[in-house]
């Protein structure tokens, strides 16, 4: 049976199996399937950001139980049905082949215990450090032991605001012809300096940062238990360090674990899960230049220019059912006001309500007569 | 999550049929968390669950030879350690002298406001109406969006597992979820 998602309302989007399992489990094929729906149903991301925001209240992540308990409760269980196994029933006539079987079976038996032991253990969280990024390379390394920040300049004039605690390393010369390679342990901000054909990489634990010209901060201490990333201007690209390599070509970019970071957001690396989030930054800032904030005053204007202004002013998207807010004007002076203070205005005036989503605005609104 | 037998755990299936203890082992290793967590809504009572939960496997591992026949191993597992709990809070009352309720039980369902905010990014005061909200939900409510929502059984399995029609099934969840978009809705968002 096809589903027309077309005719679902927002409790339909709730108890829906595939909407669930999108909104729990992100897994890429669904990722594509509800964003291209999105697309070609654009009046439908309203109904969409509540059925998630629902969903969502309901269910948080469920208490664990801790893996010795279970380890032992296995442990338990096995025992108690080895002591109930009946004593072979089979009785068979002896024969001399005998102790060849019993050679046979005390081999089986090893080597199910060793396949017990390979399949069971769990698939350890691979977390790259520091130390096995760097080992084996001819690298200069700089460690800030002071107690405030330090400024270095890069071979290719790149700048970094190393923060204390923290050390960076990078080949001798910055060589190679193709990539500027950096390692990061603790926190650093980047200005990097534009080369449109020699990606700038930074390699940070389990994760690889990847721009060609712009500023950023990294934050991954070895000891944290999130790895964050937060763009300041440009644009970055990153993606998990599968292979555990430093350099290693195989996370070509558009592959599926890569995340696009734009200015004001931020991207938390959550090491035990393995899992990104975008988030906003909690204030903000204009990437344009000032006069753009001198111009943003109002009058009866229409919705979709304030809402523009804002969105290019901050680089952050604002998501809106174009149709319903046509006739929504709105009035107001956003000069000097942060960013959410200046949603807040805008929303007050057309009666609507907002919140972030993946790094986005959504909108939820009435509509205007 | 949708009916039927995954491919790992038919593989599992088929192996226990084999008399395999690995299957056993990893079965119990799989759903262990999941099956506490459902347990922990009837009893508080470590051991009852511990116990229950033991006995539920050592069950399957004695009739493994018909284990074929289980269409969905999560709703078969569910269902039989709520018949194992619910039978052992009986058993005790009656020893202590309690007379058990008739044919009804308790379902706790903490929703962890403090997660809810740090996982979803909601301010203390949505969280905290979010919770009034959900701890005015009937026990059935409750135990309906549990088992739909954090254990992904399908309508026709939430109402054999708490005997209840597929219609009341989804009235429960259609009320619950109405309840929640006026929470949302009246209200002005922020982060």
């Amino acid at each position: 049976m096809i589903k027309d998602y077309r005719l679902f309302d927002i409790t339909d989007f709730v108890l829906d199996e595939d909407f669930i399992r999108w909104v729990h489990e992100q897994r890429e094929e669904d990722e594509l399937f509800w964003n291209d729906w999105l697309r070609r149903h654009p009046g439908k991301h309203l109904v969409i950001a509540e059925a998630r925001r629902i969903l969502e209240s309901l269910t948080t992540s469920q208490e664990p139980v801790p893996a010795e308990v279970v380890a032992h409760e296995v442990d338990r269980l096995l025992q108690t049905i080895r002591d109930q196994q009946p004593a072979p029933a089979l009785r068979r006539v002896r024969s001399r082949h005998t102790r060849r079987y019993a050679a046979a079976a005390v081999i089986l038996l090893a080597l199910a215990g060793i396949a017990y032991f390979a399949l069971t253990r769990q698939a350890p969280i691979r977390q790259v450090s520091y130390a096995a990024l760097t080992a084996h390379r001819q690298l200069v390394e700089n460690v800030n032991t002071s107690g405030s920040p330090i400024r270095l300049t890069l071979p290719d004039s790149s700048v970094i605001e190393l923060a204390p605690d923290s050390r960076i390393a990078y080949a001798a010369g910055f060589d190679s012809a193709r990539t500027r390679d950096v390692y990061l342990s603790g926190q650093a901000f980047f200005d990097v300096a534009r080369m449109p054909n020699r990606p700038f990489r930074v390699f940070a634990n389990d994760i690889v940062t990847k721009v060609l010209g712009t500023s950023f901060c990294i934050r991954s201490f070895e000891n944290d238990t999130t790895i964050q990333v937060t763009v300041r201007t440009g644009k970055v690209s990153v993606y998990t360090n599968t292979s555990g390599r430093a350099g290693a070509e195989n996370n070509a970019p558009g592959n599926p674990g890569e995340v696009i970071l734009a200015p004001n957001q931020r991207l938390v690396y959550e090491k035990t899960a393995q899992k990104f989030q975008k988030v906003l930054l909690e204030n903000p800032l204009m990437i344009v230049p000032a006069e753009v904030d001198r111009n943003m005053v109002y009058e009866e204007a229409p919705l979709k220019k304030v809402f523009d202004a804002i969105a290019n002013a901050y680089d952050i998207s604002i998501v809106y059912d174009e149709d319903l807010l046509q006739y929504c004007t709105v009035t107001a002076d956003l000069r000097k006001e942060p960013f959410y203070r200046k949603l807040d205005l805008v929303c007050r005036a057309v009666g609507a309500t907002y919140e972030v989503i993946e790094g986005q605005v959504v909108i939820q609104a009435s509509g205007c007569n | 999550m949708k009916e039927g037998l995954s491919q790992l755990e038919a593989s599992w299936l088929q192996q226990l049929q084999q008399h395999s203890e690995e299957a056993l082992a990893k079965l119990m290793k799989h759903y262990y968390a999941d099956l506490y967590n459902y347990a922990a809504r009837f009893s508080q009572d470590e051991s009852v669950i511990k116990d229950g939960i033991q006995e539920v496997f050592i069950s399957l591992w004695q009739r493994r030879e018909t284990a074929g026949g289980i269409l969905s191993l999560r709703y078969y597992l569910l269902r039989a350690v709520k018949n194992k709990v619910l039978k052992a809070l009986y058993y005790n009352d009656r020893r202590a002298g309690i007379a058990p309720p008739h044919a009804g039980y308790e379902f706790f369902h903490e929703f962890s406001i403090e997660k809810i905010i740090i996982e979803r990014q909601i301010s203390e005061e949505k969280a905290a109406r979010l919770k009034r909200t959900l701890s005015l939900l009937s026990r059935r409510q409750q135990e309906v969006i549990y088992l739909k929502f954090y254990q992904h059984l399908d309508h026709g399995q939430i109402a054999e597992l708490m005997s209840i029609s597929r219609q009341s099934v989804y009235n429960l969840l259609h009320e619950t979820i109405q309840k929640l978009r006026s929470l949302w809705h009246t209200d002005f968002v922020t982060r």
